[in-house]
């Protein structure tokens, strides 16, 4: 593995020259809390990658709030394209794109809309220096680090960012720029690997609370049909910022447009399986007319279902769905709470 | 304007060709795409009104037949509502078809027992098409249909004769009779017997509303049937077609992909699947 050595100086000047062939999208820090942003000349000092992920998820830029997907019956045309850069994307965050890849991209039947957009996206991922209270993606058998689904990894170091090349194209652009990266030495490595076992221990403290026995898939099987749900429920109240702010949700809904500009044409919209209407049919029959079947089908979706579907977990750890909820419901405390009933409903296998 | 190639996304025009009158809210529409659409029985397409939205439909024709393709739709919502006021000569849009078919193969060699309740008949007609295409090669059909009263009762004018074809028998109820009604009266869990079919070599097909086919389900699991010789017909909301949206789970399936038919064997464990 080749690592480079990239200074704070420098990666100004790379992103500078990023910024005429791509949109940029990366933290930038506004009164102390980091925001995705796209970057431009006027806001390149405050692109902040130190601490950790973006109060918002990077997944709008992929899979957006709302995408026209068809006009129908006419020809269609193909929009060009710009290549988007996202910059100081969490491991938890790039987690949740891959899970978005394997959903709009697996399959017999591909989305050609995120597929367009993911094909022109190139990611330069960093490390997390500091946690949140509510990062717990070490609970989900996560890191806060990326070791996986990056094109370049920034690490931060006392002199800059030590880089790691993941993919072709993140190679190809440190051959580009060569004059930016420089070699690291070798007491750089070690700062760089002496932080994330820092940040691992941080983040152990700020869940120590939440340290789960029991595998947390067999532990949702188990309580499949418990009415500790209704509890767990009771102060949710349906709002959905856990399902707009999770970066590996991914429900739509195709709206068609009825008149003027929009008539005949079809969007992708952002859906939210809390809602009441989600699973309603014509005629009002709903397989979830209650809020505690919305919210246990998430957490099943997300640990159970998911399990099944895709083998491994949709929920990364990145605890917006806690900073977001109305209700305070804190998913680690669901998680313990449903560990401790489970012995006293199903059997575990 | 975007609109990549292979766009899933983007229906395919098709003309009304003709309008039925089923019930007084159930119609067939006969539609022509503008490029032919195969489909197996049991795979469910979206009809698109135009502006207004899309509905998913198992099509009720015969599947051999491509040059048009029938769908019988009760009005229910708000896109039901307006393809009801379709007239021939105006468009709709079709996507599809999508969702896994009857297993046609694993039919072969035993009685088939078709159990439909109301609008459910729609996707259990193309099923019988298909059925009597391979008729050589089953025992037998058993058709046991389940109707409110005698005006709801689907394709009237030919229906009975569908208990003429060769290897089939058919038995319709009524839950509630009406004039002129001389047959059977009582919901169709009440005229499944043991004796139709012999259970040991046969397998079941159900599709209709959920309370239907969650008490024809029992009653199949009484008379003996095995949780795998149960094909189930699923309806759920369901938005894309193509898994990606996960409106229409039940449990770890999408209806979309994994169904819209299930056998009961692969949905017993999940809470309340209907």
């Amino acid at each position: 593995m080749t690592e480079y050595l990239l200074t704070t100086e420098n990666l100004h000047n790379l992103v500078r020259q990023l910024i005429a062939e791509a949109t940029i999208y990366a933290p930038i820090n506004t009164a102390g809390r980091k925001y995705l942003e796209i970057v431009s000349p006027n806001n390149i000092d405050r692109i902040d990658l130190d601490g950790f992920r973006t109060v918002d998820t990077f997944k709008t830029a992929v899979f957006k709030i709302s995408e026209q997907v068809a006009r129908y019956f006419g020809q269609e045309e193909a929009a060009p394209i710009k290549k988007q850069v996202f910059l100081g994307i969490r491991a938890c965050d790039l987690e949740g794109l891959s899970i978005g890849d394997r959903v709009f991209l697996e399959g017999d039947i591909t989305d050609p809309f995120y597929k367009r957009l993911r094909e022109n996206l190139l990611l330069i991922s960093a490390d997390c220096n500091d946690c949140g209270p509510t990062c717990f993606c070490t609970v989900v058998k996560g890191n806060p680090y990326p070791t996986r689904f990056f094109d370049l990894n920034l690490s931060p170091v006392d002199e800059g960012f030590i880089v790691e090349a993941k993919s072709e194209p993140g190679r190809a652009l440190v051959d580009k720029y060569r004059e930016y990266f420089n070699s690291p030495s070798d007491y750089m490595t070690r700062e760089k690997n002496n932080n994330r076992r820092e940040i691992i221990k941080k983040i152990a403290n700020v869940n120590a609370a939440f340290h789960l026995r029991l595998d947390l898939t067999q532990t949702h099987k188990a309580n499949l049909e418990n009415k500790i749900w209704k509890t767990l429920t009771k102060d949710c109240v349906e709002c959905s910022a856990c399902n707009f702010a999770c970066p590996s949700c991914t429900c739509f809904l195709l709206l068609d447009g009825a008149a003027g500009p929009a008539a005949n044409s079809r969007h992708k919209v952002w859906d939210a399986c809390l809602k009441n209407g989600y699973s309603e049919v014509a005629g009002g029959a709903n397989s979830r007319p209650r809020l505690y079947e919305r919210l246990q089908n998430r957490y099943h979706c997300k640990f159970d279902y998911s399990f099944e579907r895709l083998g491994r977990f949709t929920c990364v750890g990145c605890g917006r769905c806690i900073d977001g909820c109305a209700g305070n419901i804190d998913m680690r405390k669901v998680f313990v709470e449903l560990e401790r009933q489970a012995p006293l409903t199903a059997k575990l296998e | 304007m975007v609109c990549p190639s292979n766009n899933p996304y983007r229906p395919i025009r098709a003309r009304v060709e003709q309008v039925i009158n089923e019930t007084g809210n159930i119609k067939t529409f006969v539609f022509k795409p503008e490029e032919p659409i195969p489909f197996l029985a049991g795979q469910f397409m979206l009809v698109t009104f135009p502006g207004i939205g899309e509905c998913a439909f198992t099509p009720s024709s015969d599947p051999k037949v491509i040059e048009t393709i029938e769908f019988t739709i009760m009005k229910a919502g708000s896109v039901t509502a307006k393809i009801h006021e379709l007239q021939p000569g105006e468009f709709v849009g079709l996507r599809g078809p999508y969702g896994q078919p009857y297993p046609l193969k694993a039919y072969h060699g035993k009685d088939v027992y078709v159990i439909g309740g109301g609008v459910g008949l729609a996707p259990l007609r193309a099923l019988l098409f298909a059925l009597n295409h391979e008729i050589d090669q089953l025992n037998k059909v058993v058709v046991r249909f389940g109707a409110r009263s005698p005006q709801d009762i689907c394709y009237k004018g030919v229906i009975n004769s569908w208990g003429e074809r060769k290897k089939t028998n058919l038995l319709i109820t009524v839950d509630s009779t009406g004039p002129g009604w001389t047959g059977h009266v009582g919901l169709v869990t009440t005229i499944l017997d043991e004796n139709d079919i012999d259970v040991k070599n046969a397998v079941a097909v159900v599709c209709g509303p959920p309370i239907m086919m969650k008490f024809a389900n029992k009653r199949l699991l009484d008379l003996g049937f095995a949780p795998k010789d149960i094909y189930l017909s699923m309806e759920k909301n369901m938005s894309c077609g193509i898994g990606k949206c996960f409106h229409c789970n039940i449990g770890k399936y999408f209806v979309c992909q994994d169904g819209p038919v299930f056998t009961w064997e692969q949905l017993k464990d999940i809470p309340e699947p209907w």
